[in-house]
């Protein structure tokens, strides 16, 4: 019960600092959306030439990418928050009280994932308005929703674990900075890997675990629920989920204790 | 009446070897306004952190209320309330939202906890701007909300580390009137501070640290009469003769009951035991050899000269004011377990 509640109020902490620093929201919106304006113009003629578009608009083929992107970078700087709580003495502030340990951590998680939520869900509208639509419908938008936030909560644990060891917002930016580029354009969520990469990339973006949740997300955008891509799509998920929350969940015993 | 904290040979040891605590042991009895004083670096923070519960000590026993610290420490959590040296309150976050998270967290709902919420910020003047958010206060209404946070659950026993430290007379005059209240209401005070007359005023009993080690025990004027030496400073009036100031310190040396003399531009300050009787003798020495007296004042020991005593530095409000009161960064580095 008191896991429940402790979880709730710091939820609650957690989502009203987030709305109060709107700063923080507009700029890691503003990349995403940047790429929905600027790229889908950019790449128009390129889709319609190359066959492995799978013959759809560029905009039908990078907004499900586009939103995968945005998940990726704001999961990687949930650890910028606990590094905050760390250094001002939030958390040691919290720990005094009877609140429930487990609360601390996973109060910033729902807020993370209800950030990465309400930010797909903007993009979403300004992909609608640009002509985007899902063919599987809100049914198929809210498996979506639920891939792009379990996935955003898998990615997060790297960044907190790099949080709660350093205790340095800059490590934990530098890091987001480090990662975000290479895995994304490694990936198939900007451009197909076939018919268009060099084979090499093809090679690396078959790895790279971000394509796997993409490929799922377009599917339900473009063909409709495609349960082999899903299936591997959530395998996937899990699989970096379990290793990362297991750092987290190991380096946040160490400090609670 | 048991005692509210037990602390026996107490000693904790950070990651890195420094030993911040080395064998205290005290007690603190229930209701009672108790001081730890000590200069920077003595470990009183670290000993505030062992007792409540967010470091683990390396050895030796700790009991709150006859809680374990180790083995009831959420027992523990739910009686005390602990202002942290450095201030702690969300600036995001309005007065009131500060106050109703604490609340919330220590499992309070509903109307007791808004009641709650609105007498103690009308406690520490923070009414009109409950509603503000606390990065537009000063500092000394944030450590005023800070404390504030600490007293929601209406705790048993409160920690309080250098709550006066970085603020203006006034706002610490304000604050010694709360702590009083509260202790008045029963509340059990456990206060560090570097600030002498603060404990002199407050505390009815009080220890002071050193280098991680207890070096005295006792109520204000138990540590005071300890030292047991009175101060007597002495003017001469200007004569113009040579040689004068000297001959009044040689006769001083010689007077019976004075333990050392110093000069110094103002005059000369003489140690004895029971100086009222001794003035007598002073004034009638310098007489028979025509020295004439300006002034001639006696005091008895304050803590101040008890601390020095005991530590051979001094704490000057000065240097303790100068620490910083906004936020400061917790160190990162965690002890050593067990
Ligand atoms: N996290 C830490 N890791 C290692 N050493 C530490 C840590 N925190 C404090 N120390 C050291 O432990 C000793 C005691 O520190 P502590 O903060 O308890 O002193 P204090 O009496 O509160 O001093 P101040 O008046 O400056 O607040 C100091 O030598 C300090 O450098
Ligand atoms: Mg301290």
């Amino acid at each position: 019960m008191s896991l429940l509640y402790d979880t709730w109020y710091l939820f609650v902490r957690a989502l009203t600092k987030l709305i109060r620093t709107p700063i923080l929201l507009f700029f890691s919106l503003l990349q995403p959306i940047i790429f929905l304006l600027l790229f889908t113009q950019l790449f128009s003629k390129i889709a319609a030439a190359f066959p492995s578009f799978g013959g759809v608009s560029y905009l039908a083929f990078a907004t499900p990418g586009i939103l995968l992107q945005n998940a990726f970078s704001s999961s990687l700087q949930s650890g910028t928050s606990i590094v905050d709580d760390l250094n001002l003495g939030y958390v040691q502030k919290f720990l005094v009280t009877p609140v429930n340990r487990s609360a601390i951590l996973l109060g910033r998680l729902c807020c993370d994932a209800f950030r990465v939520v309400a930010q797909s869900l903007i993009i979403l509208v300004l992909a609608y308005l640009l002509g985007f639509s899902f063919t599987t419908e809100v049914p198929g938008i809210l498996a979506a929703f639920f891939l792009i936030a379990y996935f955003g909560f898998a990615w997060s644990g790297i960044s907190l674990t790099i949080g709660l060891t350093t205790r340095s917002a800059e490590t934990v930016f530098g890091l987001g900075g480090i990662l975000t580029f290479p895995l994304l354009f490694m990936s198939t969520a900007l451009v197909p890997a076939k018919g268009f990469m060099p084979n090499w990339m093809v090679t690396v973006s078959s790895y790279n675990p971000i394509s796997y949740t993409v490929n799922a997300v377009r599917d339900l955008a473009l063909k409709g629920f495609v349960f082999g891509d899903i299936a591997s799509a959530l395998l996937v998920i899990t699989g970096i989920a379990l290793v990362t929350q297991a750092a987290t969940l190991y380096k946040f015993r160490k400090i609670v204790s | 009446m048991p005692d509210i904290i037990d602390v026996k040979d107490l000693v904790l040891v950070y990651g890195d070897g420094t030993k911040a605590v080395d064998g205290i042991s005290f007690q603190v009895q229930e209701n009672e306004f108790f001081g730890f004083l000590g200069p920077n670096g003595a470990g009183k923070s670290t000993t505030i952190k062992v007792l409540t519960t967010l470091l683990r000590k390396t050895s030796g026993s700790v009991a709150i209320a006859g809680n374990d610290i180790n083995s009831d420490s959420a027992k523990i959590r739910k009686m005390i309330g602990v202002q942290s040296q450095e201030t702690v309150v969300d600036l995001d976050l309005t007065a009131r939202e500060n106050m109703m998270l604490q609340g919330h967290l220590h499992q309070m709902r509903g109307d007791a906890l808004k009641k709650r919420v609105d007498e103690l910020l009308a406690l520490v003047d923070l009414t009109d701007v409950a509603d503000k958010r606390a990065s537009s206060f000063s500092g000394g209404m944030k450590k005023r909300l800070d404390l504030a946070t600490t007293l929601v659950h209406g705790p048993r026993l409160i920690f309080l580390d250098e709550p006066t430290t970085g603020l203006d007379p006034q706002s610490r005059a304000a604050v010694w009137q709360y702590l009083e209240k509260l202790n008045k209401e029963g509340v059990t005070v456990f206060l560090t501070t570097q600030y002498m007359e603060e404990a002199d005023k407050l505390c009815k009993r009080l220890s002071i640290i050193d280098h991680g080690k207890i070096v005295a025990n006792g109520t204000p004027s138990e540590l005071k009469r300890e030292i047991g030496t009175d101060t007597i400073t002495l003017k001469i009036e200007e004569s113009g003769l040579e040689g004068q100031s000297a001959r009044a310190k040689e006769l001083l040396q010689q007077t019976k009951g004075i333990t050392e003399v110093l000069s110094s531009d103002d005059g000369l300050t003489a140690y004895a035991k029971d100086a009222g009787f001794i003035v007598a003798d002073i004034v009638r020495s310098f007489d028979a050899s025509g020295i004439k007296i300006a002034s001639i004042g006696v005091s008895s020991p304050s803590l101040d000269d008890v601390f020095l005593h005991h530590t051979g530095r001094r704490i000057r409000p000065e240097e303790a004011g100068q620490k910083p009161a906004g936020r400061t960064r917790f160190g990162a580095r965690r002890p050593t377990r067990q």
